[in-house]
């Protein structure tokens, strides 16, 4: 599903981001990068959808190349949805408008079929009841969900979550999670970056440790949090279990 | 913002004594050393006059001023609109070129001095542009309803040349101002919110039109609304072209009737009942985002 090869990015003052980075996704697992701050997993994340360009080596999605042809990277924009740390929710749209903005842009659906799918999409993240409010009227949980629905309105093949619940306050991190869980359970390529190791452990199929920009450890979830084999991924669980 | 509760200090009273102090100097220093005749009532006929022939109250010299001036912020302000937004939009756009063309205009009319703008433009535009555009063409004989038309919303035919020279000078000095407001706005919206739409796969202009921009508009309203007043204001120097605007007006008044200060006094209060409602406005609009953001 993802073939990620050998991919370098360098940041513009010399930090390397990403250092000959290469993984591999399957259809419908659920994959969790986690790692210290700085060691590139933000940025991988990034690069996968166009967000950060790559200085080298090669992405594919689905069978599309991430290259310099703008009909490929579109293409990937479209089926990779992407939910951000910060919500990123459009302040001026109620929830109902946020969620419909894309399918009539990129779609081009008609506002009645944009807002159907949107009501189901809103049901299924247990928001129908918010379907007019502004997102300053609803917490951080709450947008997230928001923001996730928005992602899912796409039908993308690929979700990708950067840090999804570290804004959040303790109390509402388990309504995103829960929601997170439904969408594994429904069989969603994911690649989560996360500190919630709880979730990582009971949900996801693997866990990737970076350091650096570059893989260091990848296990079976399973086996990753009983059995580290490095030194530097025994030390990095200590400090966070 | 919390207010204060208003008490008075003994310097504020000291302050406020002194202040009285100097405007009475004034006052004294005008009505006796200067020997100055006040006669403010000559000023009302220059508001209005009564025109025997048709029976009729008609506009007079200040009144009719003042319709230019606002005649001319009007369109003038409508047009730096239009100009400035796609200006600003040149400057955030990702071609070199455009944003090299928009930053020379930008900067060129921010480091010149208006006056000196409107000399340029006047001779150039009205000289060499505006034969092209017919305006001289339009006369009462030949174009009644033109002629009407052009005597409602811009100026009497024969000063419509320098009347469109006079507003395409000002729109396009406003202009640059206007854009640096608006990139500022845009400039201001947090960059998730692009990349929020990059990922939805929406397109640079989609994102701009649907979602940057509306954001930016609430933004900029107080800020652009500000700089209309400005741009009243600033029309005054259309004066020196002959555009027979509020200061002109003025200027013509005091000569032929030495009426100096009620003249002036005047002019000012006529400035004021036009940018008083607008700095209002902004006043109003300052604290309605304020609370929004």
């Amino acid at each position: 599903m993802i073939t990620v090869r050998d991919v370098t990015k360098v940041f513009p003052g010399g930090v390397v981001a990403l250092d000959g980075f290469s993984l591999d996704v399957c259809r419908g697992e659920v994959l969790v990068i986690i790692g210290p701050s700085g060691s590139g997993k933000s940025t991988f994340l990034r690069c996968l959808n166009g967000l950060d360009a790559i200085d080298s080596g090669t992405i594919i999605i689905d069978g599309v190349a991430l290259d310099k042809n703008e009909a490929n990277r579109l293409a990937i924009r479209r089926e990779v949805g992407m939910v951000f740390q910060s919500f990123n929710l459009f302040p001026h749209l109620n929830v109902e408008e946020n969620i419909n903005l894309a399918q009539q842009l990129v779609q081009k659906k008609k506002l009645a079929e944009a807002t159907a799918s949107t009501h189901a999409l809103l049901t299924r993240v247990g928001l129908l009841n918010k379907a007019n409010r502004y997102p300053d009227e609803l917490s951080g949980g709450q947008q997230q969900r928001v923001a996730i629905a928005r992602a899912l309105a796409l039908h993308p093949k690929v979700m990708l979550f950067d840090e999804a619940t570290s804004a959040l306050d303790p109390e509402m991190i388990g309504e995103v999670l829960d929601v997170m869980r439904d969408l594994a359970a429904e069989g969603m390529t994911m690649l989560v970056v996360t500190h919630e190791m709880g979730f990582a452990r009971e949900v996801s199929d693997r866990v990737v440790f970076m350091d650096h920009g570059r893989v260091v450890e990848e296990a079976a979830s399973k086996d990753f949090f009983t059995k580290p084999l490095h030194d530097r991924t025994r030390d990095f669980l200590s400090q966070i279990l | 913002m919390q207010v204060k509760p208003a008490t008075v200090s003994l310097f504020d009273a000291l302050l406020l004594l002194l202040l009285g102090g100097i405007a009475v100097f004034i006052g004294y220093r005008v009505a006796v050393q200067l020997n100055y005749q006040w006669n403010w009532g000559a000023i009302p006929q220059f508001l209005f006059r009564y025109d025997a022939q048709s029976g009729r109250w008609v506009t007079n010299y200040l009144t009719q001023g003042l319709l230019t001036t606002l005649r001319l912020s009007l369109w003038a302000s409508i047009l730096a609109l239009f100009f400035g937004f796609a200006v600003a939009l040149a400057r955030i756009s990702k071609s070199l070129y455009l944003r090299l063309l928009a930053g020379t205009y930008v900067e060129l009319m921010r480091n010149l001095p208006p006056l000196v703008i409107i000399f340029l433009f006047y001779y150039f535009l009205a000289d060499q542009l505006l034969p092209f555009t017919g305006s001289g063409r339009i006369n009462a004989e030949t174009h009644p309803l033109l002629a009407a038309v052009s005597a409602l919303f811009f100026a009497p035919p024969a000063q419509l040349t320098p009347f469109l020279s006079a507003l395409v000078t000002l729109a396009v000095f406003e202009a640059a101002y206007v854009a640096e407001i608006i990139r500022a706005g845009i400039e201001s919206i947090h960059k998730g919110q692009w990349e929020a739409c990059h990922a939805l796969g929406l397109s640079r202009w989609q994102s701009l039109r649907h979602v940057i921009i509306p954001q930016a508009m609430r933004r900029v309203l107080p800020p652009l609304t500000g700089q209309l007043v400005s741009l009243i204001k600033d029309s005054s120097i259309v004066s020196v072209i002959a555009i027979q605007d509020l200061t002109y007006q003025g200027t013509q008044l005091m000569a032929s009737t030495y009426l100096t200060f009620e003249v002036w006094l005047t002019v000012a209060a006529l400035y004021l009942v036009l940018t008083f409602p607008c700095s209002y406005l902004v006043e109003r609009l300052n604290r309605r985002v304020n609370r929004l953001v």
